[in-house]
């Protein structure tokens, strides 16, 4: 892509030395271009030979599946058009995600066409048939079972019910299989934690929106944890009220890095993550002695002795008084509360969250753990160590690597690496080449999961499943295809088809015993839904064991606070770095940093100073005799005396490399927080390197632009007549036709998630630009989610704005175009009209939002084969040289009318919903008519928190700003 | 010659006359009604919309099936034309023997047939059957008398000004009592 890039810039810069004479050659060629481009001859129709029943060419279809990614299942609907995949939004009928899904789940599509896909099996590095490959590997692993020789699996996490068993069948014809699962950026310490604490290794699931006082220690619950996508779901539902006064839940967060939770917490402190755990503490110390909530067995007062709240907030550099507000607060929701450590955090601060859920009755209701599943042990950073350690002494015969990459996702990757090379067989089945497949001597492509059959158990009463959406692009295999075909060669008789083996366990363990619904109808209405609910009995509820609770309280009260502290947790996009080859997601800027294609160091303002360094000085971390080299990001918010950094960068692949660094070599592999450091250098290099931000000033400069409200201002500020009123207008008053579409956003119940933004890329061929031109302020999103810090850089309070197209009535775009390309609709939006644009760039330059873009370039002429498969038919592609903007996923629009007038009925509120809408978590986005007066949009429009951003241009949005409320703590006393 | 003399007298009319040549050539070239029209390539199979929707009466929407629900009104599959022709032989003997030979060739292989294309819209442009064929206009309103041609060939003027022109006053091409006014004009009727 670099390259590409510079390509493009040296064509860029030629028109400046360019003749006369090359100009009129290059004027003759494009016209002969033009008449060549409009030539018919070039265009065929290549219909069916035999037409699949449910495909009409130029009518999406929507299929139900389910796509993993570490502990989730995520239910996700996808739309295919001609039987291509094109777009990934939530499954309606999931009753977990309820028609929602992560950023990272809708970007998948790319994942799917990604050209750096393995595309054949290879054999020693050179490319192999199936067959030759599959008995290559199954003669070593007959073998090695002769032998009795012990052979390495190393998989993600399993939580499939289908992988389970292909792999249990390999372990039945091989007896010395051992299987680890792994997942490099999960920490192992919550289910160890659940362990010793409960007994019961399960996870239990947050139900946020039963919540009303949320306590989170270093936990990103609506950010990077796992169950994000309900968790906003049910935070926005208790934070969007229609009038002053109704009940607003209260966040309460307690972290070192400025999370996405953090930017929306009600009473925000900042500090170092191991004061979590005494803070805990200190605040149970308060349940019990000023609320007389009673502890649970074999936990005395004594054992929290040590936790005087005022003592204990000094000591940690804590408000004193939002822990007593917390306590009173907390006391007084009882079960309606939930309090979540984080799972970078050591046992002692599950123990101590676990310890108020328990005390609050919240075990059972805000978390429930009636109907989890336990997805086994994964292995820790620990582990892994203690498995290199075993390849390198060469114990294992073979060892194979499904989807998984320890050469990369190790602290001694390296070392690893080399450990590998002392086995005699490696084996990979990855989707990509990768550091760990460059070392393997058979590579096994596998399908994607939109190629795939599998099934997921969310939870005992919920059975999920994953269909393919698409023939396999290239000579691929499904994984559990290739086991299976393994233990076929090895002589048990096994179906090595994936559907036919899922449709014959679920006849056999699934379909209800005196159905009366034959199982092909069982089996089919099961595969449109995408989920089966089930009864199964529920667990018994968790009870806490005290004693474990004060053994943890031991340890928290001998913690003193001591040198830096690192915090390292999964990318919010990348993830554990199985997304760094993904385009649209390294693109998309750090939902509260705003740093994209990068990782960076998180420091405080603070140890900035003390350590000499500003943004984009290239900082060394040491720890533990390891060091890696990041660009500083001095974050307001940000702990002083912790740093942080994400995982996942520093990737080797086309997109991926020279992104970010890899700071898994600062993962700890003893101890029981591995992704918690403390004794942390920091020392600067002299060296600069930029980050790519697309966001520069965070600062509002008393702009009325975001509104964060108290309750109280709530009450005294809604609706002022300046806010209904528009401003006169010169020009003449709009006529709108049949509708007038509109849209308004609730900024109290956006958290800032970015789901819009890769949903809007996806859902209108939104361009890539490459980093090169990112740091130029050229990305091509057209919404996007801003950031603002109000008050004390040292704990500001944020400010999220989705900010895109407003359609203005008085759009000041239109009347700066020299050639009408920018016009006005009769329904409102505000038309973009790429064949008449001639890239003067006016429209940008005068739109006072920022919501357009231009294309420098022609980046879609560099998209690899096949990520063009990822367009959406239904909209342009853009050329270089014009201008783009939201349209409010105008084909969405016209698609619905039409639906409407076919079936000979008026269009229905929320028929129509644009791509960004569609995959709010939070639905703060709501699309519909003005014109209908009892439309949701309407009522938004005229709720007494609505506002328009920059009214006071007299541009007439059609978006409204819904403010945000803060709630918090009134009293501050102790 | 006083060269201020000849650059009026030459230079300026020279240069004049190249621009407006130029812009005649390239207008000349790119204008499509001015060489599509009566486009009509030789098609890998040389079906007849004579014999079939002429002679035979068949509708239009017996094999354009997708006309009323997609924007594409589609080509139909192989399988639309055996649903007739498996069951019936024709008296022309070397016919018979060409869709014999069609179908041994395409049902074994399973190799759809590549059509040319006659209209052909530019990528900007989402026209969409559906609101066309649902209001209720012909066919033929647009496509012009398909039904007597032995090769398909374009019949229609693909301008922009052909589309405003039935869509500000669409009452001649729409059946009596339609509720019909008048199509959209906003450039997001078409271009997005």
């Amino acid at each position: 892509m670099d390259e590409g890039m510079k390509d493009q810039d040296a064509s860029s810069s030629a028109p400046e030395s360019m003749s006369r004479r090359r100009f009129l050659s290059l004027m003759a060629a494009s016209a002969a271009a033009t008449s060549a481009c409009a030539s018919p001859d070039r265009d065929t129709i290549v219909p069916y030979t035999k037409k699949p029943s449910d495909v009409v060419p130029g009518v999406a279809n929507h299929y139900a599946s389910t796509y993993q990614e570490g502990l989730v299942a995520y239910g996700v609907l996808v739309k295919a058009r001609e039987g291509r995949p094109i777009h990934i939004e939530g499954n309606d009928e999931h009753p977990i995600f309820a028609g929602k899904t992560s950023h990272r789940a809708q970007a998948e599509i790319m994942g799917l066409y990604d050209a750096e896909r393995l595309r054949e099996p290879r054999l020693g590095g050179a490319p192999a048939s199936w067959e030759k490959a599959q008995a290559a590997v199954a003669a070593a692993l007959e073998k090695a079972a002769r032998e009795r020789k012990p052979v390495l699996l190393l998989t993600p996490a399993v939580i499939s019910p289908a992988r389970r068993a292909a792999i249990a069948a390999l372990g039945r014809v091989l007896p010395g299989l051992r299987h680890v699962a792994w997942e490099p950026a999960l920490s192992a310490t919550e289910r160890a934690a659940a362990e010793a604490l409960y007994g019961t290794p399960v996870a239990p699931r947050y139900r946020v929106e039963r919540a009303k006082v949320l306590a989170l220690f270093e936990a990103d619950l609506l950010g990077s944890m796992d169950a994000a996508v309900p968790a906003v779901a049910g935070y926005a539902r208790g934070r969007m009220p229609s009038r002053p006064g109704e009940p607003l839940s209260r966040l309460y967060a307690f972290e070192s890095r400025l999370s996405l939770t953090g930017t929306k917490a009600d009473a925000r402190v900042p500090v170092r993550p191991s004061a979590a755990a005494p803070l805990a503490f200190a605040v149970a110390r308060l349940l019990h002695e000023r609320h007389g909530l009673a502890l649970p067995a074999g936990l005395s007062a004594g054992d929290l002795a040590p936790f005087r709240a005022d003592r204990v907030a000094k000591r940690w550099g804590a408000d004193p008084a939002v822990l007593s507000a917390l306590a009173r607060d907390l006391a007084r929701a009882g079960r309606e509360s939930l309090a979540v450590a984080g799972p970078s955090l050591p046992e002692e601060a599950h123990a101590a969250a676990g310890l108020l859920n328990a005390m609050l009755g919240a075990e059972g209701y805000t978390l429930e753990a009636a109907h989890s599943v336990d997805p086994g042990p994964l292995a820790s950073p620990a582990e892994m160590a203690r498995l290199a350690r075993e390849l390198a002494e060469g114990k294992y015969a073979a060892a194979v690597f499904w989807e998984t990459n320890p050469s990369y996702a190790v602290s001694d990757a390296d070392g690893f690496g080399a450990a590998l090379d002392k086995t005699p067989l490696k084996v990979c089945l990855g989707l990509r080449e990768d550091e760990t497949s460059r070392r393997c001597d058979a590579v096994l492509p596998v399908n994607h999961w939109l190629e795939s059959w599998s099934d997921y158990e969310a939870s005992t009463d919920l059975l999920a499943l994953q269909q393919p959406l698409i023939q396999p692009l290239y000579d691929t295999k499904q994984g559990e295809e290739i086991i299976l075909g393994w233990v076929k060669a090895l002589g048990a008789p096994v179906e090595t088809d994936p559907r036919a083996g899922l449709m014959a366990r679920w006849r056999r363990e699934v379909y209800p015993v005196g159905t009366l619904a034959s199982f092909d109808e069982f089996w089919t209405a099961a595969v449109h839904d995408g989920v089966l609910r089930r009864d199964a009995a529920a667990r018994a509820p968790r009870r806490l064991r005290g004693s474990a609770v004060a053994s943890s309280a031991k340890k928290a009260a001998a913690a003193r606070p001591g040198g830096l502290e690192l915090l390292l947790e999964p990318d919010y996009k990348v993830w554990d770095g199985r997304y760094a080859g993904n385009g649209w997601l390294q693109e998309l800027p750090d939902p509260v940093a705003k740093v994209c294609w990068g990782n960076f160091l998180s420091v405080s303002g603070a140890d900035a100073k003390t350590f000499g360094l500003s943004d984009g000085d290239v900082a060394a971390v040491k720890v533990g005799g390891r060091s890696v080299e990041l660009p500083v990001l001095v974050q307001p918010g940000q702990a002083a005396g912790a740093v942080f950094a994400a995982l996942g960068y520093g990737r080797q692949g086309d997109v991926a490399s020279g992104c970010g660094a890899s700071v898994y070599p600062l993962v700890a592999d003893d101890g029981s927080a591995p992704f918690l450091r403390s004794g942390v250098s920091v020392s600067g290099t002299g060296a600069r390197r930029p980050l790519v931000r697309s966001q520069q000033e965070f600062g509002l400069h008393d702009r009325d632009i975001v509104r964060l409200w108290t309750p109280g201002e709530y009450a005294r500020r809604a609706k002022t007549p300046e806010d209904t009123e528009e401003l006169a207008t010169l020009n003449d008053e709009p006529r709108w036709g049949e509708h007038k579409w509109g849209m308004a956003i609730d900024l109290s119940a956006c958290v800032g998630c970015a789901g819009c933004q890769v949903a809007c890329q996806s859902e209108n061929n939104v361009a890539v630009v490459g980093p090169e031109q990112a740091a130029r302020g050229r990305n091509m999103h057209w919404i996007r989610n801003d950031v603002y810090f109000v008050g004390d850089p040292a704990n500001p309070q944020v400010a999220h704005e989705v900010m895109l197209c407003q359609q203005c009535d008085d759009a000041p775009c239109e009347p700066v175009c020299p050639v009408a390309a920018s016009v006005h609709s009769e329904d409102g939006l505000n038309e973009q009209v790429y064949n008449r644009c001639i890239g003067v760039r006016y429209c940008e330059a005068n739109c006072p939002y920022g919501a357009r873009r231009f294309n420098f370039f022609d980046y879609t002429s560099s998209i690899q084969d096949p990520a063009e498969l990822a367009f959406n038919p239904e909209v342009s592609v853009r050329p270089r040289g014009v201008a783009e903007k939201c349209t409010f996923c105008v084909q969405r629009i016209r698609n619905g009318e039409q639906i409407a007038k076919d079936e000979g009925r008026p269009l229905r509120d929320g028929d129509i919903r644009p791509a960004c809408a569609a995959a709010c978590p939070a639905e703060a986005i709501v699309f519909g008519d003005l014109k209908d007066p009892n439309s949701r949009v309407s009522r938004l429009a005229r709720s007494d928190r609505g506002y328009k951003v920059l009214r006071e241009l007299g541009t007439r949005p059609a978006v409204t700003y819904l403010a945000e409320l803060k709630n918090p703590a009134e009293e501050k006393t102790i | 010659m006083d060269p201020r003399d000849r650059f009026w007298r030459v230079t300026a009319p020279l240069g004049a006359l190249c621009v407006v040549l130029t812009i005649l050539v390239v207008g000349w070239s790119v204008e499509p009604a001015r060489y599509q029209l009566g486009y009509a390539p030789e098609q890998p199979i040389p079906f007849s919309h004579r014999i079939h929707a002429g002679v035979n009466g068949i509708a239009c929407e017996y094999c354009h099936t997708n006309a009323d629900r997609s924007r594409s009104a589609t080509v139909p599959p192989l399988q639309t034309c055996m649903n007739c022709h498996q069951f019936m032989t024709l008296p022309d003997k070397t016919l018979q023997g060409d869709i014999d030979k069609v179908v041994a060739a395409r049902v074994k292989s399973d190799a759809p047939i590549a059509w040319k294309r006659v209209y052909h819209m530019p990528s900007y442009v989402f026209f969409d059957h559906r609101a066309h064929v649902n209001a209720k206009i012909q066919c033929q309103s647009c496509h012009g008398r398909v039904e007597t041609l032995d090769v398909q060939q374009r019949l229609m003027n693909m301008r922009m000004g052909r589309c405003l022109s039935c869509h500000r006053d669409p009452a001649p091409y729409l059946p009596p009592g339609s509720p019909v006014k008048k199509g959209p004009t906003d450039c997001y009727a078409c271009h997005r």
